[in-house]
């Protein structure tokens, strides 16, 4: 059985969605940089802010134990989103890059040491690849990068050999250029068996695909609330309890602590340690709602993430089918949807993907045009910039009809 | 906006001075000081050069200096969109015969008005622009 939603009916929540220019209707193909948010989840954040505002963890009034709750409410909610054992787990940042920071800071200053390896791969976001390279610099370790090949994947031989030996290995799920779903957990295994500590960035790969950290066996995973239909400024990382409790804060401040006293200071318990100043409870608390729409969602009832991600392959699928008929289109990345998720980028053979993507923008189709934050994928690919149309579950087979048609007036501008 | 205007286009279809000192030698004997200076644009990695050279002539309308530097030549090449290309091209133009001293003291804002004199949207600011930095920052080296 399908496990399926209709995605025109679901659109029907989104309000920015219906949002018309020059008389009509825009056709959102840039949910990879930022979903856009159901009404749930913006009453949740504008209900909070008229009910319960407060600062949580802090004093013992009413509003201040409300906005308390909630706080442990998301955490309750993002804890079996995961899959994770414990909400000691769960740490609330602001977003994806944050987390990887945390880590590469804390965790990295801690535990890499000189001449120590990090592995990579080709296929990371920046924000995947500069804290470990400041990290090396810091400590002089070295950063290997592990190679992709042409039809976008993981080369899974270069990937064993260059574990080998490797202290940490920090690898993307889910590509944001290339779409690729890479092989994470036999990835993972294959880094632990040779003793590294595996980081999983799961920006991309929360919103489309049933995640389970347990079952996927890294010691990190983080991904960013604000591209799976949650509110911005509401990041996570989960980590592994027993490596989180042996790590040093990383922000300092207030809330974090245990004890202050002029010679010195304690920390607070897990997760707390790596919260410091008053937490953005408003947008952990549309990140809670925000999973609550997800897991709603599909037929049979509440099939959540696995009709999410059924959904993601149909349009995927479409848009690869309809963007191959395109002439002068080159697909970068893997053309089979089963081992694609929420995006599919291309470049415009003689058009420069910012005239694409203004050209698109010109006829109501939104999409992202440039290196996606993936310089040294781009350089391997040896294009500069690429167009990607990336999607979520208010997409439909007819906005992809609206991005081949708008496509139709690149040639008409560019006579290509 | 309609950004691909004719002019647009056509300066995208046929760049002027493109090129560079290295590729194509002046033509012998208008030895002159060549100044270069290269920049990408940082949200989609286009890069562009400029090449300027440099001549003195006689300055005939002040006592201050006996000589006044004009730019003689101007090349510049890159990879780029539509807008990154029109906008090189035209303020290639723009700069040859140019006094030296004037293009040095305008403001970023002013060469943009005066060398390109067209205008994008917000999201493709930094292509038009990316141009007019190189040339600022080469001409303050």
């Amino acid at each position: 059985m399908k496990l399926k939603f209709d995605p025109e009916l679901i659109k029907r929540d989104f309000p920015i969605l219906s949002r018309e220019i020059n008389g009509k209707q825009i056709v959102y193909l840039d949910s990879g940089a930022t979903s856009q948010k159901p009404q749930v989840v913006l009453d949740a954040i504008s209900q909070y802010y008229m009910t319960s505002n407060a600062a949580a963890h802090r004093g013992a009034h009413q509003l201040g134990d409300e906005a308390t709750q909630m706080l442990m409410e998301a955490r309750r909610a993002v804890t079996r989103f995961l899959g994770a054992g414990s909400e000691k787990e769960i740490v609330f940042l602001r977003n994806t890059t944050e987390a990887i920071n945390l880590v590469a800071y804390s965790w990295g200053m801690s535990n890499i040491g000189k001449g120590d390896k990090i592995v990579v791969t080709e296929m990371e976001h920046h924000a995947n690849i500069v804290p470990w390279q400041q990290l090396a610099e810091r400590v002089e370790a070295s950063v290997e990068y592990v190679g992709v090949t042409s039809e976008g994947k993981i080369d899974i031989d270069d990937y064993k050999q260059k574990v080998k030996g490797a202290k940490l290995v920090s690898f993307v799920q889910v590509s944001n250029a290339l779409g690729t779903v890479n092989p994470a957990r036999e990835m993972v295994k294959i880094a632990k068996k040779s003793g590294a500590t595996v980081m999983v960035d799961g920006a991309q790969a929360v919103p489309h695909l049933k995640v389970d950290v347990s079952s996927l066996g890294c010691d990190f995973y983080a991904f960013s609330g604000h591209k799976m239909l949650g509110p911005g400024g509401a990041g996570v990382l989960w980590g592994k309890r027993e490596i989180l409790e042996k790590m040093k804060p990383f922000l300092t401040g207030g809330g974090m602590i245990s004890e202050v006293h002029k010679d010195g200071s304690s920390w607070a318990a897990l997760p707390d340690k790596f919260e410091a100043g008053v937490p953005d409870v408003a947008s952990y608390w549309g990140l809670k709602v925000a999973i609550e729409y997800l897991e709603k969602l599909g037929l049979p009832a509440q099939a959540g993430m696995e009709s999410v991600r059924e959904h993601d392959m149909e349009i995927v699928g479409y848009a690869l089918d309809k963007l191959n008929k395109v002439t002068n289109l080159v697909i970068l990345g893997p053309q089979d949807p089963e081992i694609r998720s929420g995006s599919v980028s291309f470049t415009y053979n003689g058009v420069h993907a910012h005239d694409v993507a203004t050209i698109l923008s010109e006829n109501n189709v939104m999409v992202r045009s440039g290196h996606h934050c993936t310089m040294i994928l781009h350089e391997k690919m040896g294009v500069a910039a690429s167009v990607r149309a990336s999607f979520n579950v208010y997409t439909t087979k007819s906005d992809i009809d609206s991005l081949v048609e708008a496509l139709g007036q690149v040639k008409k501008t560019f006579g290509k | 906006m309609d950004i691909y205007k004719e002019e647009v286009m056509d300066h995208y279809e046929h760049p002027r001075n493109q090129g560079s000192f290295g590729d194509a030698p002046a033509k012998g004997g208008q030895a002159g000081q060549v100044i270069e200076g290269k920049d990408a644009n940082a949200s989609c990695g286009d890069m562009v050069q400029f090449q300027i050279r440099v001549k003195k002539v006689p300055n005939s309308g002040t006592s201050e200096s006996s000589e006044l530097e004009i730019i003689d030549e101007v090349k510049w090449k890159g990879i780029g969109c539509a807008i990154t290309t029109a906008s090189a091209s035209k303020l290639s133009e723009y700069l040859k015969g140019q006094a030296l001293k004037v293009v040095q003291e305008m403001s970023e804002e002013e060469l943009l008005e005066k060398g390109i004199g067209f205008s994008v949207n917000p999201g493709r600011e930094k292509c038009l622009t990316l141009p007019v930095k190189v040339v600022k920052k080469l001409l303050e080296s």
